[in-house]
C-alpha cells in the first residue's frame, strides 16, 4: 500500500511538511473505514453518540444481545422437540413409495464397476433410497480400502445413482467382478439390514 | 436485506407496546428469583427485552441498561453500590434478563478491590490507590454492559492523568478484570515536564483516547467467529457481517419455533375435536385448521439463513430455504471426512438429494444437497457449527497425511 508515488495534486498543498508518498492510499484507507463504520451504525438500532469508540460499544452491545436472543430462542426450540408430539416422517412410508417410484419408472438396481487404470475404478451403483444409504455406501467403499477421488450422487424417482471415481489404497489390485460381487453383496445385506430396523422400528 | 427493526416486531399474541407499569414489573423482579423466572414462559422474556429496547429508544439516555430509571441516580451511588451491583451483574445466570433492584444491592458485602459500575462517575478517593474496571466483554452471556472507557474518562477530573508508559496501563487480572494505577504525581512527571500544563495534557488525554479505542476494536474482534485481519477496517467488516448471520439467524429461530407451536397447538386441536365429535372427526378438523389459525403470518413466510463457519483448515457454507439445505465443504488437509459428513447429515435428519465432489489438489471439496425431513426442527446454525465440529475433530484425530485413513 506504501509503494505508491506522489502524484500531481492539485488540492495538495505544496509545504513538504506533511505530503507522504501514499497520500491517496491514506485516504482511500480512512474512506473506507468510515465507510464501514456508516455502515455499521446503520446496523445497530441503539446508538447513542455518533463518534467512532460509541459506534464500536454499541455494536459490542447488540452483538451481545443478539447471541443471548438466538440462545435464548434455541434453548426454547430444544424444550419444544422434549415434549413435541410431531415426529419426523416413518422410515417404511418413504420405503414403500422409493419402491413403486422405482418400478414405475423402470428402474433397476445394479451394480457396475470398469476398470480404468491400474488400481483406477469407476464405480456406478444404482440402488434404492432409502435413509442412511449413503453413509452405507461410503462405509462399504472404505472396508473395500478405496479412496473416492471424485464422487457424484443424484436421486431421482426414489432411486439413487452413486457414480464414483476411486482407486485402491491398499496394494493389492481388485478385479473388477470381485469388487462388483462384494459390492452387490454388501447391497444385499444393506437391504435386509434396513428391514429388520424397519421391523424394529414398526413394533416401537 | 431484510427489514427487521427492534420494537417493531408483531407480537405473536397481539399485545400492544409496554406501559410503564410493564417496565416496572420487569424491575420488580429479583434475579435471586432464578426459579420463578425459568417457569415464565421464554418467549415472554424475548418480548420484554424487546419491549424494554423501543422504551429505551424513546429514552434519551447515555446507558445501554435496561433500566433507564435508576441510571439517572447515579450520582447517588456510592463505590460499595457499584461494586455489588457488577457482582450481581457477573454472578446473574443468562436466564436472568431482568436486572435487580437497588434494594438488593445493600445485602451483598464485598471486598473493596471489586469490579464497580463502570457507567456512574467515579470518586477517586485517594491519589494512589488502585481501582479496577470491569472488562465489558468478560460475561458474554450478560446483560449489556455500557461503554465503558467513554464514561471513565468524561468522569476524570481535569488534573487527572494515566501513567505514561502504556503498555503497563492496564494489565488483565485473570478473569478479564482491568487494572490501572493512578498516582497523580506520577502522571505529572511522565507528562512530560512541562510548566505549561495544557498541551500536554491534551497530548496524554489523546493517547488514552486512541488505545482506549484500539482495545475497544480488539474486544469487537474477539466477539466475531472468524476474524480475518487485524485491521479497524476488517474488524468492522467482519462485524457487520457477523451482525447480519445473527439477524438471520434470530429471524429463522423465530420462524423455526412459531412454526413448531402451529404444529403443536394444531395437533391439540384436532385432537380435542376427535374427542368432541366422533362423527365429523375428520372433517371438522380439517375446517378448523384452515379458519382457527393465528399464526398465519409466520406460516406463510419462507424461512432463509445463510452462514458460513471458517475454521484452520475448513470451511463450510449452509444455506437454507424453506426446507431445503445446501452445504458446501471445502478441507484443506488431505482427510477424507465424507463418512463422517454424511454420518453427522444422518443425525441431522437431513435427506441426501445430491453430493458432488471430490479431490481438488491439496482440497477435498464437497456439495451437498440436501431437504430436512418434515417434522424436524434443525436450523442453519446447528448445521454449520456441528459440521465445522466434526470436521475439525476429524483434523486433530488423524494421523499425517501419508498414513491411512481416520477411521
Amino acid at each position: 500500500m506504501g509503494r505508491r508515488k506522489l502524484e500531481d495534486d492539485d488540492d495538495n498543498n505544496n509545504s513538504k511538511e506533511f505530503k507522504s508518498k501514499n497520500l491517496q492510499a491514506e485516504r482511500r484507507r480512512r474512506q473506507k473505514l468510515s465507510d464501514r463504520l456508516l455502515t455499521l451504525r446503520s446496523l445497530v438500532p441503539i446508538i447513542t453518540n455518533m463518534n467512532k469508540a460509541t459506534i464500536i460499544d454499541d455494536a459490542i452491545t447488540y452483538i451481545q444481545e443478539l447471541q443471548k436472543t438466538s440462545q435464548v430462542l434455541s434453548e426454547q426450540l430444544l424444550e419444544m422437540e422434549g415434549s413435541s408430539e410431531e415426529s419426523v416422517m416413518p422410515m417404511k412410508l418413504e420405503i414403500d413409495v422409493a419402491q413403486h417410484d422405482m418400478k414405475k419408472c423402470g428402474i433397476k438396481e445394479e451394480v457396475k464397476v470398469s476398470n480404468i487404470d491400474g488400481n483406477k475404478f469407476l464405480i456406478k451403483i444404482i440402488v434404492e433410497k432409502k435413509r442412511g444409504c449413503f453413509t452405507q455406501l461410503i462405509e462399504a467403499m472404505n472396508y473395500l480400502g478405496f479412496e473416492l477421488s471424485e464422487t457424484n450422487v443424484t436421486t431421482f424417482s426414489g432411486a439413487m445413482l452413486f457414480s464414483s471415481c476411486v482407486h485402491g489404497k491398499y496394494g493389492d489390485t481388485l478385479m473388477v467382478e470381485h469388487i462388483e460381487e462384494l459390492l452387490s453383496e454388501m447391497m444385499r445385506s444393506m437391504k435386509t439390514s434396513s428391514q429388520s430396523a424397519i421391523e424394529l422400528g414398526n413394533t416401537n | 436485506m431484510h427489514s427487521w427493526s427492534w420494537g417493531g416486531l408483531p407480537s405473536p399474541d397481539g399485545t400492544t407496546t409496554q406501559t410503564h407499569d410493564i417496565l416496572e414489573d420487569n424491575l420488580n423482579l429479583s434475579s435471586y428469583n432464578h426459579h420463578q423466572l425459568e417457569e415464565e414462559d421464554a418467549s415472554t422474556a424475548v418480548q420484554m427485552e424487546i419491549q424494554q429496547h423501543h422504551l429505551l429508544d424513546t429514552t434519551t439516555t447515555n446507558s445501554h441498561f435496561i433500566r433507564p430509571e435508576l441510571s439517572y441516580e447515579q450520582s447517588n451511588w456510592d463505590a460499595a453500590d457499584h461494586q455489588s451491583f457488577n457482582m450481581l451483574l457477573s454472578s446473574s445466570s443468562p436466564e436472568a434478563a431482568y436486572p435487580p433492584t437497588p434494594d438488593l444491592l445493600n445485602l451483598f458485602h464485598l471486598p473493596p478491590k471489586c469490579a464497580f459500575l463502570p457507567n456512574s462517575p467515579i470518586s477517586f478517593k485517594s491519589a494512589s490507590a488502585s481501582s479496577v474496571v470491569c472488562d465489558p466483554l468478560f460475561h458474554l452471556n450478560l446483560t449489556p454492559q455500557p461503554p465503558v472507557f467513554r464514561e471513565l474518562l468524561q468522569s476524570l477530573p481535569h488534573g487527572y492523568t494515566l501513567p505514561a508508559d502504556e503498555k503497563e496501563l492496564y494489565h488483565d487480572g485473570d478473569n478479564g478484570i482491568l487494572e490501572f494505577t493512578r498516582d497523580i504525581s506520577m502522571a505529572a512527571h511522565a507528562k512530560g515536564r512541562d510548566k505549561a500544563g495544557k498541551t500536554t495534557k491534551h497530548f496524554a488525554t489523546e493517547r488514552e483516547r486512541r488505545v482506549h479505542l484500539n482495545d475497544k476494536f480488539q474486544a469487537l474482534r474477539t466477539m466475531v467467529p472468524s476474524p480475518t485481519k487485524n485491521d479497524r477496517a476488517s474488524i468492522v467488516g467482519d462485524a457487520i457481517d457477523y451482525i447480519k448471520e445473527l439477524l438471520r439467524t434470530v429471524r429463522e429461530l423465530k420462524l423455526v419455533v412459531e412454526k413448531k407451536r402451529c404444529g403443536q397447538d394444531r395437533s391439540k386441536r384436532l385432537k380435542t375435536e376427535e374427542t368432541a365429535s366422533a362423527a365429523d372427526a375428520g372433517d371438522g378438523g380439517c375446517k378448523l385448521l384452515g379458519l382457527g389459525d393465528p399464526d398465519q403470518c409466520y406460516n406463510t413466510c419462507l424461512r432463509s439463513s445463510w452462514l458460513q463457519r471458517k475454521s484452520k483448515n475448513s470451511e463450510v457454507d449452509v444455506r437454507l430455504i424453506d426446507d431445503e439445505v445446501t452445504i458446501k465443504l471445502v478441507q484443506r488437509k488431505k482427510i477424507n471426512c465424507l463418512l463422517f459428513v454424511s454420518r453427522l447429515l444422518d443425525e441431522l435428519q437431513l435427506d441426501l438429494h445430491h453430493v458432488a465432489g471430490g479431490n481438488i489438489g491439496d482440497y477435498y471439496s464437497f456439495l451437498f444437497n440436501t431437504k430436512i425431513y418434515e417434522g424436524s426442527s434443525v436450523y442453519a446454525s446447528a448445521i454449520a457449527n456441528k459440521l465445522i465440529n466434526v470436521v475439525d475433530k476429524q483434523d486433530a484425530a488423524a494421523a499425517p497425511p501419508t498414513s491411512s485413513t481416520c477411521l
